[in-house]
């Protein structure tokens, strides 16, 4: 993960938080995979399953919040090592919140089929986007764990498709809802569902950002992806 | 020790060369030491330039093992010798070890399973091909790295804590969440683990479709089963006129009737399941089944219609099929396949319907047997399990109609055995168009002398 320092202890105790981080991660992949499951399948024992496991997420955030502060605190890293601690910090906030967002899609998933109105919604149009959410999360903690820049801009290029996927998709929700009322609660909790699956991928995109910035030593949130690829070569 | 003797030799050599010298300016004990010294000293710049030269033999030795060493005199030669004989033997042993080693490591690439060795501290150390494609691993890039930063599934993570090794965990694969992988780890050396995944969707696939099998099959004998324990209640327990009686043991009779073609089914799929494809023995003659279906199909439709205005069907002219030839295989089997597609067609077909029965010669020799209805349809997502015990599109609707959810099982499992395929195309509201295409080699023209009678029973 990182180059040997003087202090082996600190190579442990980085290592340690990291471990950490990729184990939250873990984590969020299959509550995120368990949500996207519960909607497609109207399972409400999935669902529950990714609401009571929300919990254990919060946990590890504190968790790794806590260690991340004692090792600044004992060491007060610079350069790469912030660098380092400072993004895990912050991937740590995407993941929960991604996190949440899987625990939005639970949540609305037990209403719908509590309400009864399940198996009328045409689930199938967020197949693809939800399929790809869940690989840019799994690809982002790939490329966190390599440290590999080069999967980190695919992840930037690829989050564009999720947004123009999200973007059709609310075209198509707005023609039904013209064409027929009725369709506008079922349409409105789609949306709801399309934007928890467009902001994963959202998250999956900060958490590349981060890798860059681990890196390369330079921002790039907010950035054009022609200027990050100049960043990067 | 003829290689230190030469070299005092010189060594005194040189010293008294150097007295000699000396001797021809200053004569006297002051002198004779002088030159003595000078010579000693002569001897070291010597003796120095062939360590050099000795040194840069063996800087030249490390980058290529086979040059040979320079001309040196007899103790530095030895020394040489020595230590490129030593050198040669370290690479030869360094080659076999590595060949081992290349040996040993294709081998585990060439195993159908993946396998990955963990250090210590349960880092990579070396991982197969196999084991790449299951987690989505790189062999070069994810060398020391620590697995669980790759293998993130909390279900790895724990039993990776917990060091269970007895068990192993199932995981699904990084490339297709449908494709699932057990995972084992096995300990040796010290501390040091092999993790060993295997690829279980198919094991898994069929244990589900066993799973299934026995719970339609409970469900499927139990429905009637309840159905005929109730009336027998009835029977028993209530004073009930003649007419009544009558009635219910005529629906006894019904339910006990569907469980009968439930089983009759069920034994009529393991028979097919269990016997040798038929060959091609046996020819049947294409007019004569297709009579027989036509035959049966209009009695089933007068049937089921009764008051109503009756299906539209069409067969195929007599005159037609006098050409089509004769069939290979088992003639009841064949019966049974395309009749239970004419069946389904009537069953599910209201009455005054349109049912269009085609049998259509191939350029290629082959023929196509085709049923296309005017019913509701079926939706497209249904149409690719329709051949799967007990699949059922309405189940209440087609157990109303006696059907047992076997049919168009039986049907694949017949046409499997005669190398025929069953092609299905539908849609709600489109009718339904089933076809089935038999090869060439399953049929042959008709011969001319012996006109098969349209009449005669298969």
């Amino acid at each position: 993960m990182s180059e040997k320092h003087l202090s082996s202890q600190f190579d442990s105790d980085l290592t340690a938080v990291s471990t950490k981080l990729m184990e939250m991660g873990g984590l969020i992949e299959t509550q995120i995979q368990n949500a996207i499951q519960a909607l497609t399948q109207f399972s409400v024992p999935l669902a529950e399953e990714v609401i009571q496991t929300e919990d254990r997420v919060d946990m590890m955030e504190v968790a790794i919040d806590h260690a991340l502060t004692s090792i600044i605190a004992r060491r007060q890293p610079a350069a790469r090592d912030l660098r380092l601690l400072l993004s895990i910090s912050k991937i740590t906030t995407n993941l929960e919140r991604a996190g949440d967002e899987a625990n939005k899609i639970a949540k609305r998933v037990k209403s719908i089929v509590e309400g009864g109105e399940a198996r009328m919604m045409p689930i199938s149009d967020l197949r693809l986007a939800s399929s790809m959410a869940i690989t840019l999360i799994r690809r982002a903690l790939d490329a966190f764990a390599r440290l590999d820049l080069e999967a980190a801009v695919s992840i930037l290029k690829e989050d564009d498709l999720i947004d123009q996927e999200f973007k059709g998709f609310t075209r198509k929700l707005i023609t039904y809802m013209m064409e027929d009322p009725r369709t506008i609660s079922d349409s409105l909790n789609l949306l709801f569902l399309a934007k928890a699956i467009e902001r994963i991928g959202d998250h999956a995109k900060n958490i590349a950002e981060f890798i860059i910035y681990i890196v390369k030593g330079t921002d790039v949130r907010h950035s054009s992806l022609t200027h990050i690829e100049s960043v990067i070569h | 020790m003829p290689g230190l003797l030469a070299r005092l030799i010189r060594l005194l050599l040189l010293m008294g060369a150097g007295a000699a010298i000396a001797c021809l300016f200053e004569r006297g004990i002051f002198g004779i030491a002088f030159g003595i010294a000078l010579g000693g000293c002569l001897w070291l710049v010597w003796d120095t330039l062939r360590l050099l030269r000795f040194l840069d033999w063996l800087r030249r030795l490390h980058e290529d093992p086979d040059t040979s060493p320079p001309r040196l005199p007899a103790m530095w030669r030895d020394l040489a010798l020595r230590i490129s004989r030593l050198l040669r033997q370290q690479t030869r042993l360094t080659r076999k070890s590595k060949n081992r080693l290349g040996n040993l490591q294709a081998g585990l690439q060439t195993a159908p399973d993946g396998i990955i060795i963990l250090d210590r501290a349960a880092r990579i150390e070396w991982c197969n091909q196999m084991a790449c494609r299951h987690f989505g691993l790189n062999a070069q890039r994810d060398i020391a790295q620590s697995v669980t930063h790759l293998l993130r599934d909390p279900a790895f993570v724990a039993h990776l804590a917990a060091r269970d090794f007895n068990h192993a965990v199932t995981l699904t694969a990084a490339a297709s969440s449908s494709q699932l992988l057990s995972v084992r780890l096995c300990p040796y050396g010290q501390g040091r683990l092999l993790l060993i995944s295997q690829d279980i969707t198919l094991f898994e696939q069929a244990e589900t479709r066993r799973r299934d099998f026995v719970a339609n099959i409970s469900h499927e004998i139990r429905t009637p089963l309840t159905v005929l324990a109730g009336f027998v209640e009835t029977l028993q327990t209530l004073p009930l006129t003649e007419d009544e009686r009558q009635e219910y043991l005529e629906r006894m009779a019904r339910q006990a009737g569907h469980m009968r073609r439930l089983v009759d089914d069920l034994l009529t799929l393991s028979h097919l399941e269990d016997s040798p494809p038929p060959g091609l023995e046996t020819w049947t003659p294409v007019a004569a089944l297709l009579s027989q279906i036509e035959a049966d199909a209009r009695a089933l439709s007068a049937l089921t219609t009764g008051e109503n205005a009756p299906h539209r069907l069409s067969f195929p002219d007599a005159d037609a099929l006098s050409q089509a030839g004769e069939i290979a295989g088992a003639a009841a089997e064949l019966f049974s396949a395309l009749f239970n597609l004419v069946n389904n067609a009537i069953r599910y077909t209201p009455p005054g319907g349109e049912i269009d029965i085609h049998w259509t010669p191939l350029p290629d020799g082959g023929a196509r047997f085709s049923v296309r209805d005017s019913g509701p349809g079926i939706a497209p997502e249904h149409i690719p399990r329709l051949t799967e015990r007990f699949y059922r599109v309405d189940s209440a609707r087609s157990r109303a109609t006696g059907g047992t959810g076997l049919g168009l099982s039986i049907v694949k499992h017949v046409l499997r055995r005669h190398n025929a395929t069953l092609t299905i195309d539908s849609d709600l509201g489109q009718g339904a168009y089933f076809a089935v295409t038999f090869l060439a080699d399953k049929l042959r023209a008709v011969r001319t002398e012996t006109q098969p009678s349209a009449e005669s029973p298969s």
